[in-house]
């Protein structure tokens, strides 16, 4: 099934964040191949993958070129080449862990002093699948979220906050299509007019009518 | 401790011939704090490297070594006697080999079932250890390669085709069916090998623990492939493994004694790593079936013996290079080699790789990486200037100028860090990356950089690289060519077609003659470049902007230059000297691999 044509196209770079065996991989793999593996290998490095959404209600083709990292602490020095130019980032927790939950609060951190201005950032519970082990609550993340953005400075965007499971696949979709929501798109496409990288070093793409439905193709089977 | 001894008394005489590496005064000294270093404790978790030294010992050993009679510093002279010699080999070879394969004899075929989920003992960590070690490699016989050819998992336990992979089940068995043939044609090779430096190989233990030392002969048998059930002590043995252990005898069990209970930052991640090493190979997850279904038992209830190695080999090597730790990618190096291998052996593979091959590639800084990957990018732009001006640009779309390749490491480099990490290993099929194994234990580093290259070349030289490289807008979108980078490797079944692509200075890309010398120079230089942009780095943190700006403009000897570092590196030998040197040869030689393929494939 390839996505219904839409009038407008944009492209935002998504980067995802957390300690090790959060299940950063498994979320992507559920969002662009739809699969999931009990057990998955280690990312050493970075992957890249690329998935397009579509949000109807404002007629527009997203594509997220997806940057999964690795995530023990030492690959640190790696991730301000991860989220330089991003426009939206994953900050992903596993609800069964809360010293996965502390790190992905340092992520938030990092993000907000070092990041692009304006990127839209997702702090994401996943394993909900095994709320019976849960260690962290929803309404304490809650309560992070709400005073993290009563003390940021400047008008940071919020951060938006969504548990879900890449097992069973529930939430996840949802996850993206709300950063999709809180993307610039107006923005990314007007500034796309002339060149696609605005001055403050984040990149969007460009309105091109023959570029949803190569990417619909692609974005079902990537290779 | 009785079966270190004894292990060690018998391999003992077998003390391969000592080369300058294995001599390096460094080396001593490393192993003397070494053996010690079990006892340190967390205080002395200090992070005092010096890189210099560090690359020194490869660049030490190079001119003397076994690496110096390399085809990268032989003359021309020899290199048109070589392409003679591979000529005659070309002509004359396959037709010997297949005489063998007809008069194959029924003693080397070994009843060896399809891969089964190995037997263990449960719980008893001191049982696993000492029981004698499974052979988990199926060796290579005819009867074996049916068994491989109908089963779903290869010769090492790997599923053969899953969606990981890059290519089908059936691509997979095409491929096999004729690779296999060829192992057995190398295996009865170097059986003859064997034979004509005293090593005969005896029926009842088929495999060797003695190979003969390194020459150009053995280093061309290598660059076709070790016979895979003699891969582990092939590669302990070139790597110098024997000088390793026979110096820090009990040094292991030693460490294993004492790390038994321990518990840590490292052993954290490595709990959390083990099961995630491997999930596709039977010795290594427990929920797979002798028919390749993934049983619904609960995770981790039980262990295979692999994994119980794994553990004591990740948290021993933790302990013993405090300064590395744990790094995510030292589980698939230690669980490839531990289908190889046993323990102890493939615990000492792991320091001479991270020590001597690999330096400071998983320190907890990860400068190695940086370091190699800034080499890699000098050679991608000496060597593959085409490519460079794809990939020579920075996040942001621009051109990189020359004097910022190592400040700004272009973002392909997120790809190709990975390769170096691993090895290769989960990079490419299982099959291609032990045939790089059996040229980097003997050959060194310069092999990691050699292979990078050919497949970047080979990216390059793909047609749907084109596609990827132009975007509609016609601007070089990023992320097409780093999925495309990431992904083609997976598909490079044709690993005997790699290698030749590698080295061969007609008809492939002529890798071969990077030498070690010029990838030590490099990475010595990059280093220092890496030092000295690091150190204006940290002032500057410290720094008004104003004492910044200074700084950066400062012109001074030591912090010389601008902002960004001396990056212009001059390579010494150009690749393809030789062919370029004497085109009419090459003609010539073309002329005749067309004739001898085409009378060939008419017979």
């Amino acid at each position: 099934m390839s996505a219904p044509a839409t009038s407008r196209f944009a492209q935002f770079k998504l980067v995802l964040l957390g300690e090790s065996a959060v299940g950063k991989s498994s979320i992507v793999h559920r969002f662009v191949k739809n699969t999931f593996d009990e057990l998955r290998e280690s990312t050493i490095g970075a992957a890249f993958l690329t998935q397009t959404i579509t949000i109807p209600e404002t007629d527009t083709t997203i594509k997220f070129e997806i940057w999964d990292t690795a995530g023990q602490e030492r690959y640190k020095s790696l991730a301000p080449m991860y989220y330089r130019n991003a426009n939206a980032a994953l900050c992903v927790y596993d609800i069964t862990s809360r010293v996965s939950f502390n790190r992905a609060q340092d992520w938030i951190k990092e993000l907000r002093k070092q990041a692009p201005e304006g990127i839209v950032i997702a702090l994401v519970g996943n394993k909900s699948d095994l709320s019976d082990n849960r260690e962290v609550e929803l309404s304490e993340v809650e309560e992070y979220v709400e005073q993290y953005n009563s003390e940021a400075t400047g008008g940071g965007s919020t951060i938006i906050i969504a548990e879900c499971s890449a097992k069973t696949g529930d939430g996840v979709l949802e996850v993206f299509n709300r950063i999709g929501r809180a993307l610039p798109v107006e923005e990314a496409i007007n500034a796309a007019g002339g060149r696609a990288r605005q001055a403050g070093g984040r990149r969007a793409g460009g309105v091109d009518l023959n570029r949803p439905r190569a990417q619909a193709q692609q974005g079902g089977s990537c290779c | 401790m009785a079966t270190t001894q004894s292990t060690n008394s018998e391999e003992a005489p077998i003390t391969p011939k000592k080369s300058s590496m294995l001599l390096d005064p460094n080396e001593y000294n490393k192993s003397d704090n070494a053996a010690n270093s079990h006892q340190r404790n967390d205080s002395s978790y200090s992070r005092n490297f010096s890189l210099i030294d560090m690359y020194g010992e490869e660049a030490a050993s190079s001119p003397t070594g076994p690496d110096s009679n390399d085809h990268g510093s032989t003359s021309d002279e020899q290199l048109d006697y070589q392409m003679l010699q591979s000529l005659d080999e070309f002509s004359f070879g396959e037709i010997s080999t297949d005489h063998n394969v007809s008069q194959q004899t029924i003693t080397q075929i070994r009843d060896t079932p399809t891969p089964q989920p190995p037997q263990h003992d449960e719980d008893d960590d001191d049982e696993d250890r000492l029981e004698i070690r499974q052979q988990y490699v199926i060796p290579t016989s005819m009867g074996n390669e049916t068994k491989i050819l109908n089963s779903p998992f290869d010769r090492y336990g790997f599923r053969k085709s899953s969606t990981h992979h890059g290519f089908t089940l059936e691509e997979y068995n095409d491929w096999f069916k004729e690779y296999s043939e060829y192992s057995y044609r190398r295996k009865k090779k170097w059986e003859l090998l064997m034979k004509s430096h005293g090593l005969p190989i005896q029926e009842d233990d088929p495999v060797p623990t003695r190979f003969p030392p390194k020459s150009d002969k053995v280093k061309k048998m290598i660059r076709k492939g070790i016979p895979p059930e003699w891969r582990g002590n092939a590669w302990f043995f070139y790597a110098g493994g024997y000088d390793k252990l026979n110096r820090n005898a009990g040094v292991y069990h030693q460490i294993v004694e004492n790390t038994k209970n321990i518990h840590n930052k490292d052993t954290e991640v490595i709990e959390r790593d083990l099961h995630r090493t491997f999930p596709d190979n039977i010795y290594f997850n427990e929920s797979i079936d002798a028919n390749g279904n993934t049983l619904t038992v609960p995770l981790h209830s039980k262990e295979t013996p692999l994994i119980k190695s794994l553990r004591r080999v990740l948290i021993a090597f933790a302990h013993y290079q405090p300064q590395i730790g744990y790094c995510q990618s030292l589980n698939f190096l230690a669980g490839l080699l531990l289908l190889f291998m046993e323990e102890e052996r493939a615990f000492w593979m792991l320091v001479i790789l991270t020590e001597r091959i690999i330096p400071k590639v998983h320190s907890a800084d990860l400068e190695g990486v940086h370091t190699d990957q800034g080499v890699l990018m000098l050679c991608v732009k000496e060597y593959i200037p085409q490519l460079w001006s794809i990939l020579g640009t920075t996040f942001e779309g621009e051109r990189l100028s020359d004097d910022q390749i190592l400040s700004k490491l272009p973002p392909v480099t997120l790809v190709t860090s990975s390769w170096f990490m691993s090895l290769f290993v989960g990079i490419m099929p299982t099959e291609t990356t032990l045939r790089i194994w059996d040229i980097l234990w003997c050959e060194g580093s310069k092999t990691v950089f050699r292979f990078s290259l050919t497949i970047l070349k080979l990216c390059l030289d793909n047609p749907e690289f084109d596609g990827a490289k132009h975007s509609p807008g016609g601007e070089a979108d990023q992320i097409e060519l780093f999925q495309f980078v990431q992904n083609f490797p997976k598909k490079i079944l044709d690993c005997s077609n790699l290698v030749d692509l590698c080295f061969k200075k007609i008809g492939g890309y002529g890798f071969g003659s990077l030498s070690q010398d010029e990838i030590n120079k490099c990475r010595e230089f990059v280093s220092k470049q890496r030092e000295m942009m690091n150190y204006k780095r940290r002032l500057s943190t410290k720094m008004t902007s104003e004492e910044r700006y200074t700084l950066m403009n400062s012109s001074d000897g030591q912090l010389d230059g601008n902002n960004d570092i001396h990056d212009v590196y001059g390579f010494h030998r150009p690749i393809m000297g030789g062919v370029v040197w004497n085109r009419s040869i090459s003609n010539k030689m073309k002329k005749t691999f067309a004739k001898r393929n085409s009378s060939r494939s008419s017979t």
